[in-house]
């Protein structure tokens, strides 16, 4: 679970792969290459780096932005969401645990709660459900997944062909690889640039996809 | 809350209640199996983490109009020593109950339930039946409901959802059987009879989205029946 995030292969990835450092550099961000978000976060909490703090939030709030306005369809509100969330990130950095995920999933999570709360408000009542209420803070206990292999099988099977069209394009692109190209995990995290623990996810994702296509429930 | 859970929430409404886009109520059900079903905590995971990964690979926008620099120095400059006691005072003020009490019975509730828990209405009684309203804002209503061995729910349908999640104790219905953990949903389609034919009370958290109408001609006349439910 360590490599959830892909925390072992991030130095590799960016040597072998030109093309994700490039994407960096137009980002203007050139002094922290993808998949080191981790680490810059450590650093802030630790020395409350503000020169650091300020690349990430370089990279990662016109991001917020964008995916606020998105979920908001609304700009003022999406600005708000993101000042709101970048605080979070600034003053919580201490924590973030990497062992856990990826620093941007810790933001996105950071970002649906901050969005959950600012409609609630609205309503404004202290009654309300939260979003403490709702998505525990990843306390919980490690699972070791071996549904998967048995999965392996039936994905041979022909009856699932029409399901592994209908699965999402991101998740349909790692099953392609894994099981049609037969690539290891970590061959399509490089391949991508996607972290390895991502790779990872979306199989599992695409895993129980096609389980519950096919037999309508998921245990 | 060791055995295996078996009637889980889809992965669509999984990936919606992970994403924050569910309505509170349901959202809050969903929640609340998380608590019972390891499986569903890593497909929550796997979800984040997915869709973190999607936030991270956007590409960065072509242009802006944003001042970020004015607001990079505003969240700089907030004082954490006095923002952070604060924070934690508001929590720490809030009660919680890790148990629902109702006459004689004690019934542990899981984490996401504990806060909302102390809200709760007064308990309604009927027969063997108990339901207590919780605080809810969008237009389902939230409620605790508490079935005595060996008794039967009215058969009934919905004009909406009727989302059920059991917390403690079993009860079963013309579909199956369910324990803590199981979740189900029922559309307005369904008609059915939950009973518990166990010996031990049943708990369970329910959302519904509309009145339900009671089909049975002597049920039908106890109208008071139905807003007892709602």
């Amino acid at each position: 679970m360590l490599d959830r995030c892909g925390l072992t292969s991030h130095h590799t990835s960016e040597i072998s792969l030109q093309g994700s450092s490039m994407i960096v550099q137009q980002d203007s961000t050139p002094t922290i290459a993808l998949g080191q978000w981790e680490e810059a976060l450590n650093v802030i909490a630790i020395h409350r780096d503000k020169s650091m703090y300020a690349e990430l939030f370089k990279y990662f709030a016109p991001r917020l932005r964008a995916f606020g306005i998105k979920m908001f369809g609304n700009e003022q509100q999406a600005m708000e969401m993101v000042q709101d969330t970048m605080l979070n990130v600034w003053q919580k950095a201490a924590l973030f645990d990497a062992t856990r995920g990826c620093a941007s999933t810790w933001i996105f999570t950071i970002a649906r709660n901050v969005r959950f709360d600012m409609l609630r408000k609205k309503q404004s009542r202290k009654d309300d459900i939260s979003a403490d209420d709702l998505w525990a803070d990843g306390d919980y206990p490690e699972q070791e997944g071996s549904h998967s292999q048995q999965w392996d099988l039936y994905l041979i099977a022909e009856k699932i062909a029409p399901h592994f069209h209908a699965l999402p394009p991101a998740q349909r692109l790692v099953m392609e690889k894994v099981y049609l190209d037969e690539l290891s995990h970590q061959e399509v995290s490089e391949q991508l640039s996607i972290p390895l623990g991502t790779v990872k996810s979306r199989i599992r994702l695409a895993l129980d996809r096609l389980r519950e296509a096919i037999d309508g429930s998921r245990s | 809350m060791a055995h295996a859970v078996k009637h889980h929430p889809s992965l669509s409404l999984l990936e919606q209640y992970t994403e924050g886009t569910l309505a509170a109520e349901v959202a809050l059900v969903v929640a609340a199996h998380l608590d019972f079903c390891p499986h569903c905590q890593q497909l929550r995971h796997d979800i984040e983490a997915d869709i973190g990964c999607q936030l991270a690979q956007q590409p960065a926008p072509a242009t802006e109009h944003a001042d970020w620099q004015f607001m990079l120095q505003q969240i700089l400059d907030v004082q954490e020593s006095v923002i952070s006691p604060a924070i934690e005072k508001s929590s720490a003020d809030e009660s919680f109950s890790t148990h629902i009490e109702q006459g004689q019975h004690r019934i542990e509730i899981p984490r996401s339930l504990q806060r909302l828990a102390a809200k709760r209405k007064k308990w309604l009684q009927l027969g063997g039946i108990a339901t207590a309203k919780l605080p809810s804002i969008d237009d389902n209503h939230l409620s605790f409901l508490l079935i005595e061995s060996n008794t039967e729910v009215p058969l009934h349908t919905h004009k909406g959802l009727e989302i059920t999640l059991v917390l403690a104790g079993e009860m079963v219905d013309e579909m199956g059987k369910y324990a803590a953990g199981d979740l189900i949903i029922n559309t307005p389609d369904h008609t059915h009879t939950p009973k518990n034919i166990s010996d031990e009370p049943c708990l369970c958290l329910s959302v519904l989205t509309a009145p339900l109408e009671f089909k049975q001609g002597l049920t039908r006349l106890l109208n008071p029946l139905q807003r007892f439910f709602y």
